[in-house]
């Protein structure tokens, strides 16, 4: 685990910070909370990102002396890339009266496209997320799914795994094939959908 | 076609359309011998509108390693593993969706104006008892849809518990039908009743079987259960017969059928005027966006009557399957997913990507590989240029093994491309081999590269891609019969594509309606698709009985070596671009 904080390589001025676990982070992003903020390794924020990081469930009461430990808001697996103009929003709802945030879980391999707007409680590995896709407050997405481009996932909404996800409101249009992200790593298409993308992460620099 | 240029389709060899692989013409040389052998001679034409039915992109299609073909969905067949709800994720089991129905009977509920889920949300507390909860005083709970602000206060309905939705909402059914008689009426005619009737039914046959006594089920309990054992064991041990058997018995209580409203009876009137008038009164009182669509009206039984968008019910989330798929040849299971719910994970799974070499096209000087169209990072990306009609263009195709054995390929191609814009297409080196898959350590370990590089003229190219860039790879010119790179398990050759004009060139004799007609170009045949037959051979080592117990025909056995030589063929289409208007 790492903190996208300190930028290790301050003297070349390239476009991404790289971190001890081979995160990048655009020097473009927009990181809020980044102590909340857990990225797994080889992970990609791209420039105009937002991560919401400060949205975090507050500590109900604080016994005397005891300090504020870090609370994970936002965390990220490996290999998985956030876009450009993404925001990442933990989910918050009212509850007695109060607003409480929840943490959210990204998993592993799983591409967000750029400009969608996302605050599900849990993205599992391998998903694909398509460009200006909204997903709502609470919906979880299960692994080895693909949402199209342009779709808006009510809050709430839970897609089992291995389902396409597309329209307003999204619908289970169908299901991915078996080879669902198999046959990467060839010369000239390292990188499928829903397959390993450390190849693609690797080519962002 | 939905993919974005370039992509790569295949066909699978079981659609008439294309040319049929050997083996499955030793299957089927009985039932279209004629057919095939003409398939055979003809190209695949992929702006066919019958082409669509048979063209995958790879990761759909499976692979039958008993047969050595390709399955597609026209030609494995699927079975129900398991039944769950895609939104509380829990399975069902077959009988309880033998007898409820194929929707979940928990707290799933699907909005029936917008169709996405609904939650279940706690209506606030009146103001004067917000701070000073009353332990007694029960909460009130709605069901909500998070995207189109339905709620179930629409229907009036409100639940007294978070919990047991379902029965809260039969119960208030009954309320609601009991509360409006005048309603009763019109909604009874129209067999808004069809689901409180055939539950009656229901009930009232299921007592009818119970009275009448389970006399044709007496042997339920023993092995002779069903009556064509029974009626087998009692010839084969003489005595009475069956029927003899069944005369003898006491003679049950026949079943009567419903004769009142309570056990389900519902007597149709053909004088429907009264009805009808009221239907229209209530109608014209509603406003055309009031009223429900086919699709909200279809979305549950108790919707088909709904005149109004307020009078639709909640829908219980249908249910979701899983399935196996099982080749339909020799019934082996090709994909079967874990009866786990929450994650997809297969036990068997026998994909075509595994068994079937892979075609790659990308434009030959590029400045960088061509991304992926689904992965775009940024909005602005450029999206592919459209390719201008006469200007040869020169793309890189490469093939890639993922077998453990040295293959040769053959590509054929016809000279232009069938359909309506024909363009010229030349393979500058149509047959080589590629090299085995493996492990990337095999590779590292030893140096097995070179061994395979020394075929024909592959040795400067492996020279070139082992050292990177090599000094004269700028001014390389693609040359006829020569491969371009090649790599541990994947071969790159030049395709040379010339694309047609959209429009043809202007004549001087005017042309008829007809032929204006022709030339209108339909969606999607300015795409630039290149099908090109793929012909792969290798030497498999294999179980030498198993191979002579199949009998097929295309594997000849090479001398007394255990060596037999394999071949697939299919067709494969390349979507290379858009070819630019004018």
């Amino acid at each position: 685990m790492s903190r996208p904080t300190p930028a290790t390589r301050r003297s070349a001025k390239s476009e991404y910070i790289e971190t001890d676990t081979g995160n990048k982070i655009s020097r473009r992003s927009i990181i809020e909370g980044k102590q909340n903020i857990m990225l797994g390794g080889k992970s990609v924020v791209m420039a105009g990102a937002m991560l919401r990081g400060d949205l975090v469930r507050k500590p109900e009461k604080m016994a005397d002396g005891e300090k504020e430990g870090p609370v994970t808001a936002i965390h990220v697996g490996r290999a998985s890339i956030i876009s450009t103009n993404c925001t990442i929003r933990p989910p918050h709802r009212i509850s007695r009266g109060r607003m409480v945030f929840y943490p959210m879980r990204i998993g592993d391999n799983v591409f967000i496209g750029p400009g969608t707007y996302v605050s599900s409680a849990v993205i599992s590995s391998n998903v694909h997320i398509g460009t200006n896709c909204v997903l709502s407050a609470f919906s979880v997405i299960r692994d080895n799914c693909k949402i199209l481009p342009n779709t808006v996932v009510p809050s709430h909404m839970t897609i089992p795994p291995g389902s396409v996800v597309g329209g307003r409101p999204a619908r289970i249009t169908g299901e991915v094939g078996e080879g669902w992200g198999q046959g990467g790593g060839g010369e000239g298409e390292e990188y499928v959908e829903g397959g390993d993308l450390r190849a693609l992460v690797r080519s962002i620099r | 076609m939905a993919a974005a240029p370039p992509y790569a389709l295949y066909v699978c060899p079981c659609s008439s359309l294309s040319s049929t692989t050997l083996a499955v013409h030793a299957k089927r040389a009985s039932a279209a011998p004629a057919d095939a052998q003409a398939d055979e001679d003809s190209t695949f034409n992929s702006h066919d509108p019958r082409a669509n039915y048979a063209l995958y992109p790879l990761d759909h299609l499976l692979f039958c390693n008993e047969c050595d073909c390709i399955r597609c969905p026209r030609c494995y067949t699927e079975e129900i593993l398991n039944w769950y709800c895609p939104s509380c994720m829990f399975e069902v089991p077959s009988s309880q969706v033998k007898n409820d129905g194929n929707r979940c009977a928990r707290n799933c509920y699907d909005c029936p104006i917008c169709t996405s889920a609904l939650t279940v949300a706690a209506l606030p507390r009146p103001s004067e008892t917000h701070l000073n909860p009353n332990e007694t005083e029960q909460g009130r709970y709605i069901l909500q849809c998070g995207y189109c602000e339905w709620s179930s206060l629409d229907q009036t309905i409100e639940f007294s518990k978070p919990t047991k939705i379902t029965e809260q909402l039969a119960k208030k059914r009954k309320e609601q039908r009991r509360r409006k008689p005048e309603d009763k009426a019109v909604s009874t005619a129209h067999g808004a009743d069809q689901v409180d009737g055939y539950e009656n039914l229901m009930a009232f046959y299921k007592e009818q079987l119970a009275e009448s006594g389970d006399a044709s089920n007496t042997y339920s309990s023993s092995p002779y259960s069903s009556p064509a054992n029974l009626a087998k064991i009692m010839s084969l041990y003489g005595g009475l017969s069956v029927n003899a058997l069944k005369k003898a018995r006491e003679k049950p209580q026949p079943m009567r059928e419903a004769r009142t409203d309570k056990e389900g009876l519902q007597v149709h009137s053909l004088d429907s005027s009264a009805v009808d008038e009221e239907t229209v009164r209530r109608l014209q009182a509603v406003d055309w966006q009031d009223t429900p669509t086919h699709e909200q009206r279809f979305s549950g039984p108790l919707n088909h009557q709904a005149i109004q968008t307020n009078e639709l019910w909640p829908v219980a989330t249908p249910l979701r399957i899983r399935k196996g798929k099982r080749c339909s040849v020799c019934r082996q299971f090709l994909s079967r997913p874990e009866p786990k719910i929450p994650n997809l994970r297969y036990k068997i799974r026998l994909l075509a990507s595994n068994y079937v070499p892979r075609l790659l096209l990308r434009p030959l000087n590029a400045s960088s590989t061509t991304p992926n169209p689904a992965f775009r990072l940024r909005p602005n990306e450029a999206e592919m240029s459209p390719l201008q009609p006469n200007i040869m263009q020169q793309y890189l195709l490469t093939v890639r093994n993922p077998i453990f054995e040295t293959v040769k390929i053959t590509l054929a191609t016809s000279s232009s491309t069938p359909g309506k814009v024909s363009s010229r297409v030349t393979i500058l080196c149509p047959s080589f081999t590629v090299g085995p898959a493996g492990d990337v350590w095999d590779e590292a370990l030893s140096s097995s590269t070179t061994s395979v590089a020394t075929d024909d003229g592959g040795r400067q190219a492996a020279m070139a891609s082992l050292t990177g860039k090599s000094t004269d790879e700028a001014d390389r010119q693609p040359e006829a019969g020569k491969i371009w790179t090649r790599s541990r398990n994947s071969t790159s050759i030049i395709l040379e594509v010339v694309p047609g004009a959209l429009k043809p060139p202007p004549s001087i004799v005017p042309k008829s309606d007809d032929e204006m007609l022709a030339e209108e170009l339909t969606e999607d045949k300015d795409v630039l698709e290149i099908p090109i037959f793929v012909r792969a051979q290798w030497d498999a080592v294999e179980d030498t009985d198993a191979s002579a117990s199949a009998g097929r025909k295309h594997e000849r056995r090479a001398a007394e070596g255990e060596k037999v030589r394999k071949e697939l063929a299919y067709w494969c289409v390349i979507g290379v671009g858009h070819i630019a208007d004018g």
